[in-house]
């Protein structure tokens, strides 16, 4: 495979830099990026991969656009009030790249139809706004051996991390289970501000980016915590944890199941 | 009960409160991590094989380590490193696991304690050891420790020792029989009594490491206080000759070894001379009370109960201060975790003298116990854990390993537990230690045991396979020490059933008073030879995949990616084992195996290993030809040995010369890799010739008149991916700002550009392919 003069003008940019290159640039049109949940995180997250001319981006959301989504979830616009998430972002994605395969799922995932879906990726991105999800994509992306981003946004605070399943810690590594109902934030609590999401989520697709081109560190055994409010970005280390249930020695999770959602109605707050 | 231990300077203190300063730097991203390395080891903090993970080495002068200490050690292992503290053969305490960013308050909370890492790694003078019964055994002379304390609170004073051509250890013994192993240190003293004056005999020079020497004797006998005055002059003998350019020959061994013992003693004389004329302010030494827990202190009722009976036995030394003990703590690997080292510490102070001591053997010791107390020390330390009571039927004593070490090639202490479990349940035919060691480099301290293990690596069926080399006859004793003399090598996964037979063997053949020393002796190196024999055959990979992989470790041994260091001598004997190998295959005239084992021997400099002839001649191609580390014909010679295997026998023949000159080229690049794996000779400068424009192979023309910035860039690039590394490309650019950026960017990113030249209104601009 070889670059088209067209495409080397577009993606000109980066194939300059010596850590993309023309080989680079081959590599990012023949990869493959799930990104679960077409929201604040996914839309930039998916806007600029597909910039990037990563060659297939599937999608996998089952709500539809409502006007609250508008505020943070930027591939949306208001004529798309009432559509599918997935089709309105796979719209705004082949309007800013045609070359780009996209696939839509218009689902929710479960445990049900999660690894069916993923096993079609090279990685994954994690852009829900709840626990179960959060748990859910981590047990299958390790079952599945499948990298991919955690990323989580509340208020004005941000953090994310990067998984390669069995080689650095996992979300369960840190967390083990969801946390019980009365630690999650009422919906009272959970705003979040657009920016942080844009911020978050252009760093999913950045770590994605290094991932699929081999380039640079990840962050695996570290989470980026941001805090817009101070405007400061913190780096916690961790590592992974031998009495992890699901990739420790001693694994109790051995089979993909839904957690229970533990707060009333945690999608006022939808990422 | 007054027990003492090293101050610290206030030097030290200063540096310490420096240190948080460098780590922030260095996580900014603002110090690189070789000018971070340069700060953290001399703190006596080296990184993990686990990139990200530290390991904190604690000195402790003498092993003392009071109570209060070894509680703060614990809780820092537990809170910041993985839970356990190891003991090592120089009687540290090192934590391990311990991110970078906790570095600091470690630091800190150690200084809180009167504790430094301070010259625990680097090119420092090391831990200051002594005998492990220093103070309370029945031979000594007189108590070293005290010596071995303020010779500490000395070094560290100083700031110059920090930054010596290489390491620098200093140990004490008691007496003759050298349980400090002063023998094989750079500097040992003997303590002697001459007409009731205390003093030292002194040893310089010796070292344990992938070449081993014996100190030689500097002093017969100078007063215990003019150990200052001595220290001061070998080591600034040490800072004028050591080579501080290749630091596998920088240690105080090389430098007897160039000038000679005589003329070292010279040298030193002078120094000496030197040292006391400018004189040295002889610190005073202060002795610590030797002292035990207030009698009575725990019951003295002592039932009938076996296994009380054999720990006894095993474990427990009577002091030269009657009716006292000294208790050993049998610590397997070296590791104790936190939660029983704090219950030790209590234990120092309810029955023993305050203080406990970390030993060479890696194991930790109560002193001062009341003979009255022992049954309920020995309750207390089976409720504790029942392994601080073990009675095990091997001691071993073993080096980090490849598991932690940077430097280790093989997993040593995967083979102690698998040596323990083999021999699990068999009666203790010795009590002293076996010593393993991973590489070549002796932390274990193998070279003076009188039966060692050192790891390595050999090639067998195109594939590497972890081995142990059998030692022995090594011995510590003043005039009297032995190196140890290599015996057989078996492979690694035979090394566990090979000592069940040969400690049934000694239980069974020993008699009466006779040490295992004596007992080898004895049976000379011949029986190990054959016993050795026995279990040296390495199967099949199909048959035994497992003899290719190390204890604990799923994947297949490799020495990629392996450090050079000191331990890096074992990746050096791996490569000059084939170096070797396609010599003998050139002499039996083996053409075609002398390319292989040619080509194949430097590759693990570059991280590679390939298993197939096919890719070994790739690699090659690859890292050393189009590199020019070796001239271009090297290629014919690959090509000629690939069509050999197509069944054109001819033409490698021609070549035979070729293959004889890729070898010695082999060979040179090998005696002059540096510590860093690079070569220090220059690439092959090719003939001027082939530089012309007529032999050049111009593989394409890419014409970029009228493509503006960057995009010039970008496709002259992307052109260069197209073609092989090594060719060349020739560009044509407009004038103006296309000729002055293009050029400089390709070699910016590594492309070597070979010429620019006008063609009337453009440029010609040809780039060799590098990278």
């Amino acid at each position: 495979m070889s670059l088209r003069m067209e495409e080397i003008e577009r993606y000109s940019r980066q194939i300059i830099l010596k850590e993309v290159g023309g080989k680079g640039q081959e590599k990012l049109l023949a990869s493959r990026v799930l990104i679960v949940g077409a929201g604040g995180l996914g839309s930039p997250a998916s806007m600029y991969l597909a910039a990037a001319g990563v060659g297939t981006i599937g999608l996998i959301d089952g709500d539809i656009v409502d006007l609250t989504n508008l505020q943070r979830q930027i591939v949306h616009s208001t004529g798309d009030i009432g559509t599918p998430k997935v089709r309105s972002a796979a719209e705004k994605l082949r309007a800013i790249n045609p070359a780009v395969q996209v696939h839509t799922y218009e689902e929710r995932v479960t445990a049900g139809n999660i690894l069916d879906i993923i096993k079609d990726y090279d990685f994954v991105i994690d852009g829900t706004d709840n626990f179960p999800a959060k748990f859910l994509i981590n047990d299958a992306c390790y079952f599945a051996g499948k990298p991919f981003s955690h990323a989580g946004i509340l208020r004005f605070d941000g953090q994310l991390f990067t998984v390669l399943p069995g080689r650095s810690a996992c979300y369960r590594c840190l967390f083990g289970g969801p946390p019980p109902a009365n630690a999650v934030p009422s919906c009272a609590q959970a705003g979040v501000l657009g920016g942080v999401a844009g911020v978050i989520g252009s760093l999913q697709a950045t770590e994605t980016l290094k991932y699929l081109l081999g380039v640079g560190e990840l962050l695996t055994d570290r989470m980026l915590v941001f805090d817009a409010l101070g405007m400061h970005f913190r780096e916690v280390g961790f590592r992974r944890n031998r009495r992890c249930p699901l990739c420790g020695e001693k694994p109790t999770i051995t089979e993909l199941r839904d957690e229970e959602q533990p707060v009333c109605d945690w999608r006022g707050t939808q990422v | 009960m007054n027990k003492t231990t090293y101050r610290i300077h206030e030097t030290v203190v200063e540096d310490t409160h420096a240190f948080p300063r460098e780590v922030a730097k260095f996580l900014a991203g603002e110090a690189s991590p070789v000018a971070f390395r340069a700060v953290r080891v001399p703190m006596g903090i080296y990184e993990q094989r686990k990139s990200g993970t530290y390991m904190v080495r604690i000195r402790l002068a003498g092993g003392v380590c009071l109570p209060h200490q070894a509680k703060r050690v614990a809780e820092l292992a537990e809170e910041f490193g993985n839970g356990i503290v190891h003991i090592t053969t120089r009687q540290d305490m090192q934590l391990h696991d311990v991110l970078v960013q906790s570095t600091p308050v470690v630091l800190e909370r150690l200084l809180e304690v009167g504790l430094s890492p301070r010259g625990g790694g680097g090119n420092t003078t090391r831990n200051v050891t002594a005998c492990l019964l220093a103070g309370v055994c029945p031979d000594e002379a007189f108590d070293v420790t005290p010596y071995a304390i303020t010779l500490t609170e000395h070094l560290l004073a100083n700031r110059a020792n920090f930054n010596l051509p290489r390491k620098f250890k200093t140990a004490f013994s008691g007496c003759g029989k050298d349980c400090a192993l002063c023998s094989v240190a750079d500097l040992g003293f003997f303590a002697h009594t001459r007409e009731g004056v205390q003093g030292f005999s002194v040893y310089a020079g010796g070292g344990l490491g992938a070449h081993s020497a014996l100190g030689i004797e500097i002093e017969k006998f100078i007063p215990a206080p003019a150990i200052f005055e001595v220290t001061e002059a070998v080591k600034r003998l040490f800072d004028q000759h050591g080579d501080r350019v290749n630091r596998h020959q920088a240690r105080l061994r090389f430098v007897v070894e160039r000038m000679g013992p005589d003329e070292f003693r010279r040298l030193y004389r002078q120094e000496l001379a030197q040292v006391r004329r400018e004189g040295i302010s002889v610190p005073e030494i202060r002795v610590g009370e030797n002292g035990a827990a207030p009698a009575g202190s725990m019951s003295a009722d002592e039932p009938d109960d076996p296994g009380y009976r054999l720990w006894q036995a095993r474990h427990v030394f009577p002091q030269k201060q009657a009716g006292l003990c000294a208790v050993r703590i049998p610590l397997s690997l070296g590791d104790i975790r936190a939660r029983e080292l704090s219950a030790l510490a209590e234990l120092a102070v309810v029955v023993g003298d305050g203080a406990l001591r970390a030993t060479q053997d890696q194991d930790l010791y109560l002193r001062g116990v009341p003979g009255a107390s022992l049954y309920e020390l020995y309750r207390a330390l089976r409720e504790s854990d029942e392994r601080l009571i073990a009675i095990p039927s091997i001691r071993s004593v073993v080096c980090a390993g490849a598991s932690t070490c940077k430097l280790g090639l093989c997993l040593s202490r995967g083979l102690a537990q698998a040596v323990e479990a083999e021999l699990r349940g068999l009666d203790a035919a010795f009590d002293e230690p076996i010593r393993i060691n991973g590489c070549p480099n002796s932390c274990g301290r193998h070279p003076i045991a009188p039966i060692g293990l050192q790891g390595g690596a050999v090639r067998t069926n195109g594939r590497l396979v972890p081995v142990y080399s059998i030692m022995v006859g090594g011995r510590a004793a003043e005039g009297n020490a032995a190196l140890a003399r290599f015996v057989a090598k078996v492979p690694a996964k035979a090394v566990p059933a090979l000592l069940r037979e040969f400690w049934i063997a000694t239980a069974t053949n020993r008699q009466d008073g006779e040490t295992l020393d004596n007992l080898i002796d004895r049976w000379g190196a011949d029986y190990l030879r054959t016993l050795a024999a026995k279990y040296a055959h390495v199967p099949s990979y199909e048959e035994a995949p497992e003899f290719y992989r190390d204890f604990g470790c799923d994947e297949d041994f490799s020495l990629a990616g392996r450090g050079p260091g000191e331990c890096g001598a074992g990746v050096m004997d791996v490569i000059a084992l084939d170096i070797d190998e396609a010599k003998t295959a050139l002499a039996q005239n083996a053409l075609y195996d002398a390319v292989v084992m040619t080509t194949r021997a430097l590759l693990i400099t570059r991280g590679l290993e390939p298993k197939k002839d096919r890719e070994i001649f790739a690699a090659f191609s690859e890292h050393f030809i189009t590199s020019r580390w070796v001239g271009p014909r090297a290629q014919l010679v690959l090509d000629a040995a690939l069509d050999l295997r197509l069944g054109d026998r001819n033409t490698l023949e021609d070549l035979r010369d070729d293959i004889h000159a890729l070898l010695s080229r082999v060979e040179e690049l090998f005696r002059s890799l540096d510590s860093n794996l690079q070569f220090r000779v220059k690439p092959v400068e090719l003939p001027a010739v082939q530089e012309s424009a007529h032999s050049l192979r111009v593989a394409q023309e890419l014409d970029l008149r009228g493509v503006v910035c960057p995009m010039n860039f970008v496709r002259a690039k992307i052109q260069l991916e197209q073609i092989e590394t090594g060719q060349v490309l020739d560009v044509l650019l407009d004038d103006g700002e296309p000729v002055r950026n293009v050029p400089a960017s390709l070699a910016q990113q590594g492309q070597e550009v070979l010429s620019v030249a006008r063609e009337g209104g453009h440029f010609r601009v040809r780039v060799r392919k590098v990278e």
